[in-house]
């Protein structure tokens, strides 16, 4: 056994581009490679919009902070949002007609979706993702692996017992487990999206139990906190918080008022606490 | 031995012989006050052929064990020994004076908290040069969970240069200093970067890792980040992992005392049900909780983040405030009490 040198590697892990400057700014150029980002937020804040534009950005060439890649989209949360897709990958294809052979060459072709009912099926598909990586040898090797939500997987399936939460803490550290080694192995980023619950103060004190900087964890004027506990929160990299205030800002070039979005990192080895904000518009997310 | 052959006076060596004291291991028991009277000396005559006969049998001719070491001569080592600064001082000081060579230390914590910061400060802390109160070693790091930032590891080593820089600019007007030799570049070279994808690996490589060391010298500090993520996974026999655990904690041990390091294990904290609540404990069980020598705990309080002792042989509980900074571990600024003995 060898140790890796530092100093080959390049000085940064490469980042993936979310395709909207602030958020760049905030997270130093994107969502890491060989490392798993979780996006938290509640219903309806955006999480799946961000993932369709990642999904987009990682055909990007490197040189502009994409990973000249494609993206595997696994959902668990039904409807994929086919119609969003293809919405987004127009405006992307028109602002960036340079990476694409000739017309019949469709962003959508670069962006591979695989629907998830279960945890086993997850599991199933696991070995299939890892020839599925290794023998794509396009021009876009798949770079991106999107997990659109991991609650969802959980939220049925498993009662609230000591026995079985023991059962759900180690599928947890087996997912992450999985996919962290997909990660190392082709150099992927792994997004994954999650869900919250309410905060409830409790007797024992521990659905309060501060994990990351929790100061920030507002949405909607309520108190939550990231679903599937503490198991699940050591089993990510970073961890990122996106909330929605209710008073509007934007009313520029649409009659439609815009919900001011907020990206807050919770925590993550290479970044400080900070946070920026967004709106989603029809071409995507930008920065305000 | 006898005692005929102790480089002392004839007389007094006559005076031992005629009282029966004839062979080393009968006086070695005695004490001084004893011994004058029995020969009839003064006490200081007594106390020095005592110490003669001390030193004569430490060539391990009387030592029952090869490599036995008594309790003076180990505080005696223990307090020569470097420690590794955390760059926090409140934390060195309830550490007192930082992460020890020779000891197993294992840190824990929520996410978040700055577990993989403590490590990535440590590997960069553990080559600051002898001159500068350092160690002047290197580091492994063996990363289990993909937590180790590189660009984070190359801020920190900048921000430890400067500080070593700022430190001889101020040492070039009252002596000689010299230079700073080392490089941020330097810095990120002597860490040994290890990523393991499966508790299999880890288990190699932990067993791999005395032949590396040897092959390596100076090796001062041996992290591993985390100790428990690849054995949370699915290990349906639970006495087989405390199995494997305790053995690598064992490895891990005679690390420690063969090469003399300092190993820094990182574990998570989990929810563990007892008497129908569920209280907050480190991850792995108690079994484990005897693997290390040290524990520190590090938790949130309010809005800062706080580090607690919760076992060590030699150190008092006590609690320390710190932050991270962009520039790495640093002291917490609000406070001027910030070092709570309990």
């Amino acid at each position: 056994m060898k140790p890796q040198s530092l100093v080959q590697q390049s000085p940064t892990n490469r980042k993936l581009t979310t395709g909207c400057e602030t958020i760049d700014g905030c997270l130093r150029g994107g969502f890491p490679c060989d490392s798993l980002t979780e996006i938290v937020a509640e219903s309806g804040c955006g999480k799946t919009q961000l993932c369709l534009q990642l999904s987009l950005c990682a055909q990007l060439p490197i040189s502009n902070g994409g990973l000249d890649g494609s993206a595997l989209y696994l959902h668990s949360e039904f409807p994929f949002p086919f119609r969003r897709l293809h919405q987004l990958s127009r405006s992307f294809h028109l602002s960036n007609p340079g990476i694409y052979a000739d017309h019949n060459d469709n962003p959508c072709d670069h962006v591979f979706v695989q629907n998830v009912h279960s945890v086993d099926h997850l599991f199933d598909i696991m070995p299939k993702i890892d020839a599925f990586a290794r023998n794509s040898k396009n021009r876009f090797p798949l770079k991106l692996i999107i997990l659109d939500s991991v609650a969802a997987l959980f939220r049925s399936e498993f009662d609230n017992t000591p026995s079985d939460l023991r059962k759900r803490a180690s599928l947890f550290f087996k997912i992450s487990g999985k996919l962290k080694q997909l990660a190392n192995k082709f150099d992927l980023a792994v997004v994954i999206t999650n869900q919250v619950t309410d905060f409830v103060e409790s007797s024992d004190g521990l659905s309060g139990l501060r994990v990351g900087n929790l100061r920030y964890l507002c949405s909607s004027g309520r108190r939550v906190v990231p679903a599937l506990g503490l198991a699940w929160a050591n089993c990510v990299n970073s961890r990122f918080f996106i909330s929605r205030s209710d008073d509007t800002i934007c009313k520029e070039r649409s009659e439609k008022e815009r919900a001011q979005r907020r990206l807050d990192i919770v925590f993550s080895p290479h970044l400080p606490g900070s946070s920026c904000e967004f709106m989603i518009t029809r071409e995507g997310i930008c920065g305000v | 031995m006898e005692t005929s052959r102790l480089p002392l006076s004839s007389s007094i060596r006559g005076k031992l012989i005629s009282a029966g004291y004839t062979s080393l291991s009968s006086i070695s028991s005695l004490s001084s006050t004893d011994l004058a009277r029995d020969v009839n000396i003064s006490e200081a005559e007594a106390f020095d052929i005592l110490k003669l006969a001390n030193q004569m049998s430490g060539n391990g001719s009387t030592c029952l064990i090869n490599g036995a070491k008594n309790a003076w001569e180990m505080l005696h080592e223990e307090e020569s020994l470097p420690r590794i600064t955390t760059s926090c001082s409140d934390l060195d000081n309830i550490l007192g004076g930082g992460i020890s060579c020779r000891d197993v230390t294992e840190i824990g914590g929520v996410p978040g908290i700055g577990k993989t910061q403590i490590g990535i400060q440590l590997s960069v802390n553990v080559q600051i040069p002898r001159e500068f109160g350092g160690l002047g070693g290197k580091a492994i790091y063996i990363d289990t969970e993909g937590s180790f930032m590189v660009e984070r590891a190359l801020q920190i080593a900048e921000a430890c240069v400067e500080d070593m820089e700022e430190y001889t600019g101020y040492m070039h007007k009252h002596f000689k200093a010299s230079q700073v030799q080392m490089k941020p570049k330097d810095i990120l070279e002597n860490i040994f970067y290890f990523r393991v994808c499966s508790y299999t690996e880890q288990v190699a490589l932990v067993n791999h890792l005395d032949k590396f060391i040897s092959e390596n010298n100076d090796v001062k500090v041996v992290i591993v980040d985390s100790i428990t993520f690849h054995f949370r996974q699915d290990f349906d026999d639970l006495a087989q992992r405390t199995r494997v655990l305790s053995e690598m904690a064992l490895k891990f041990m005679k690390l420690a005392k063969k090469f003399s390091l300092a190993v820094v294990l990182l574990n998570q904290v989990t929810t563990k049900y007892t008497q129908g609540s569920f209280q907050l404990a480190l991850a792995l069980g108690d079994s484990w909780s005897h693997s290390c020598t040290n524990r520190v705990i590090l938790y949130w309080n309010g809005d800062e983040r706080y580090a607690y002792i919760d076992k060590s042989p030699s150190l008092p509980s006590a609690s320390a405030s710190y932050t991270v900074t962009s520039r790495g571990l640093r002291n917490s600024s609000s406070s001027s009490k910030r070092v709570k003995m309990m």
